[in-house]
């Protein structure tokens, strides 16, 4: 029998994505994508017995309703959308048995943006290109999911007891609104006066209603800029952000014009705008959790430190750390 | 101007950008692929992407496998072992895009931009009198007479960037000050020195002078030109673009439909960069 869960209501835009997104496109303009929030991704798979990497849900501000048709082992792990199962609350970053039939709902975001569901077995929609995590702007990997839409679902391979993270394993979500993001110098850094790089360190940038897997846009203080942006080749554009169209790495805060854009997993994947600093890989995942209004202060880090923080999640997310239930 | 060294910049921990010069210019550009493509060849574990752009380019890599410091080491290392200069040849994909000059849907996008900012002028005469061109015909004189190099592709799946491969045929234009929110698919645009045609309905910044019927991309992969790859044009391909009346154009938009469109595309091709940069220097010399 064929496993797979059937779509209730789908969300504010729920979508598949999968690890390590997709890798080796980028040169025709598809922008790796996968999940926002990485580390609670992860967790989730783990839970249920799958790879790590494996392809589950990732659900924004407001999560879907699903029924299940099959048995099988769900996880839910970042935001809490206060999950149920044929009305009864389910508790998050623990294994969960379902019996095919029922069905888990999940509310609006309490606390996080992002909530993420793994099934035992994974999600097996059809790779696109290498990969299931979807684009979901430009239809690559299918699009967010509609009602109806029945998905299919991977063999239950290892799927066995139940666990759950220890809470100090988890992501830690601000309580206050307000959220720390290590980021590095460069790659344009030299292309903003030394005031305005101290100051990007220094401010606080509130988020904008227009942030989505595409981008987190930035309110703060003004940019000025260096003479290698003020007098430089014409070539490179009008405006002192302009630069000759270059890769835009992600994470990369961008600056166009006068508004600063995190580029995130569905980012474009080249312009023409500058890059001064770069968010830590390790601190992506917070900008999966942040919301619109709430606030971001940069720390400056170097790469000894960004590789330490990676490490730490990287043994945040291994099998080791589930505790049985 | 190409520079004496390759310059580093890091791009968090993940990413380098290389940058190895600073114009829009063929030479540097093919240079960029060339150093690309040994890079890739020489099949670096801790390489996880790379993007060739105009006059740099970016490597995605592991740092758990590879440091900074070690990759730009050995990138150092191949471009010392490439020579200088750009020379040989590749094979090239020539091909053919028609487009309805001054049409009805990119007038009305541009319409809709002005009732907001009055003050822009219209792309085409914008672009005409930026360059010193009489009037509209000239200004399709000039960009359908000249091939294109695609120097890079990216932003968006499928979309192009093209230079102009005739150093007389060289339109500028400044990009859109604030953007668009919207661009038709198949939009025919020009900014800074490149021309790119928007591969989907997507926002955009450049000066607006016609439209294709033919996609340059198709997610659905519904049209036998795109079965094995998503979007047409791969980086060293040239393009032409082919004036069309309103006639053959209401016909390729229909035999897109259906899904009988064939692009034009000759595969047979091999492209001599240094018989190309003869004759552009001929060219330049004559104008």
């Amino acid at each position: 029998m064929s496993r797979s869960f059937t779509t209730v209501k789908p969300g504010l835009q729920t979508c598949v994505q999968e690890l390590p997104g997709r890798i080796g496109f980028l040169e025709q303009g598809f922008p790796f994508s996968g999940p926002f929030d990485a580390w609670s991704f992860r967790q989730a798979n783990l839970l249920v017995g799958n790879d790590r990497d494996a392809a589950a849900l990732e659900c924004q501000f407001v999560g879907p309703s699903l029924k299940l048709d099959t048995d099988c082992l769900i996880a839910i792990s970042g935001a809490d959308m206060r999950p149920k199962l044929d009305g009864e609350a389910v508790p998050m970053w623990t294994t969960v048995a379902v019996r095919a039939g029922q069905e888990l709902v999940l509310g609006a975001a309490m606390t996080g943006a992002r909530a993420y569901i793994a099934i035992s077995g994974g999600v097996a929609t059809e790779p696109v290109l290498g990969s299931r995590a979807v684009f979901h702007q430009a239809g690559v990997g299918g699009h967010a999911l509609v009602a109806g839409q029945v998905v299919p679902l991977g063999d239950n391979g290892n799927a066995g007891g139940v666990f759950t993270i220890p809470e100090d394993k988890r992501p830690v979500f601000s309580k206050d609104k307000c959220w720390t993001i290590e980021a590095l110098k460069g790659p344009n850094d030299d292309w903003l006066s030394e005031e305005t790089v101290k100051t990007f360190f220094s401010a606080e940038w509130k988020v904008q209603a227009k942030s989505s897997r595409t981008g987190i846009r930035l309110t703060g203080p003004e940019f000025g800029f260096s003479k290698r942006a003020l007098n430089k080749n014409a070539d490179h554009g009008h405006d002192p952000s302009n630069i000759i169209d270059h890769g835009y790495p992600l994470g990369a805060v961008n600056l166009a014009g006068q508004t600063p854009i995190i580029l995130v997993h569905d980012s474009p994947s080249t312009g023409g705008f500058i890059n001064p600093f770069t968010v830590a890989s390790a601190a992506l995942w917070k900008l999966g959790q942040v919301k619109p209004n709430e606030v971001l202060k940069f720390r400056s880090i170097d790469r000894a430190e960004a590789g330490a923080l990676r490490a730490e999640i990287d043994r945040s997310t291994q099998v080791g750390v589930l505790d049985r239930v | 101007m190409l520079y004496d060294a390759l310059r580093f910049f890091p791009g968090g921990d993940r990413a380098i950008e290389v940058e190895l010069g600073d114009e829009m210019d063929f030479t540097i550009n093919f240079i960029v692929h060339k150093l690309v493509a040994a890079v890739r060849d020489a099949k670096f574990e801790a390489v996880v992407d790379l993007i060739p752009e105009l006059a740099s380019f970016q490597i995605t890599y592991d740092p758990d496998i590879m440091s900074y410091e070690d990759l730009c080491r050995e990138v150092e290392g191949i471009y010392a072992g490439l020579g200088r200069g750009a020379t040989g040849s590749l094979p090239s994909r020539l091909i053919t895009i028609p487009v309805l000059y001054f049409d009805d849907e990119t007038a009305a996008c541009i319409a809709d931009y002005r009732k907001t900012y009055p003050e822009k002028t219209p792309d085409p005469e914008l672009v005409c009198e930026l360059n010193h061109l009489p009037d509209r015909a000239a200004l399709q004189r000039a960009h359908a007479g000249t091939e294109y190099w695609v120097a890079a592709l990216g932003f968006w799946p499928g979309l192009c960037s093209l230079l102009a491969l005739h150093p007389g045929a060289r339109i500028i234009a400044p990009k859109y000050n604030p953007p668009r929110t919207h661009t038709p698919k198949g939009a025919v645009g020009i900014g800074g020195a490149l021309t790119c045609i928007y591969p989907d309905a997507t926002p955009g910044g450049y000066q607006l002078i016609g439209h294709t019927p033919a996609p340059t991309y198709d997610g659905a992969q519904r049209l036998p030109d795109f079965k094995d790859s998503l979007a047409l044009f791969r980086a060293g391909d040239r393009v032409r673009f082919a004036p069309v009346g309103l006639e053959e154009y209401e016909d390729i938009k229909a035999r897109v439909a259906e899904g009988s469109y064939r692009h034009d595309i000759i595969d047979y091709q091999v492209f001599s960069v240094d018989r190309y940069l003869d004759w552009a220097k001929a060219q330049g010399a004559e104008g």
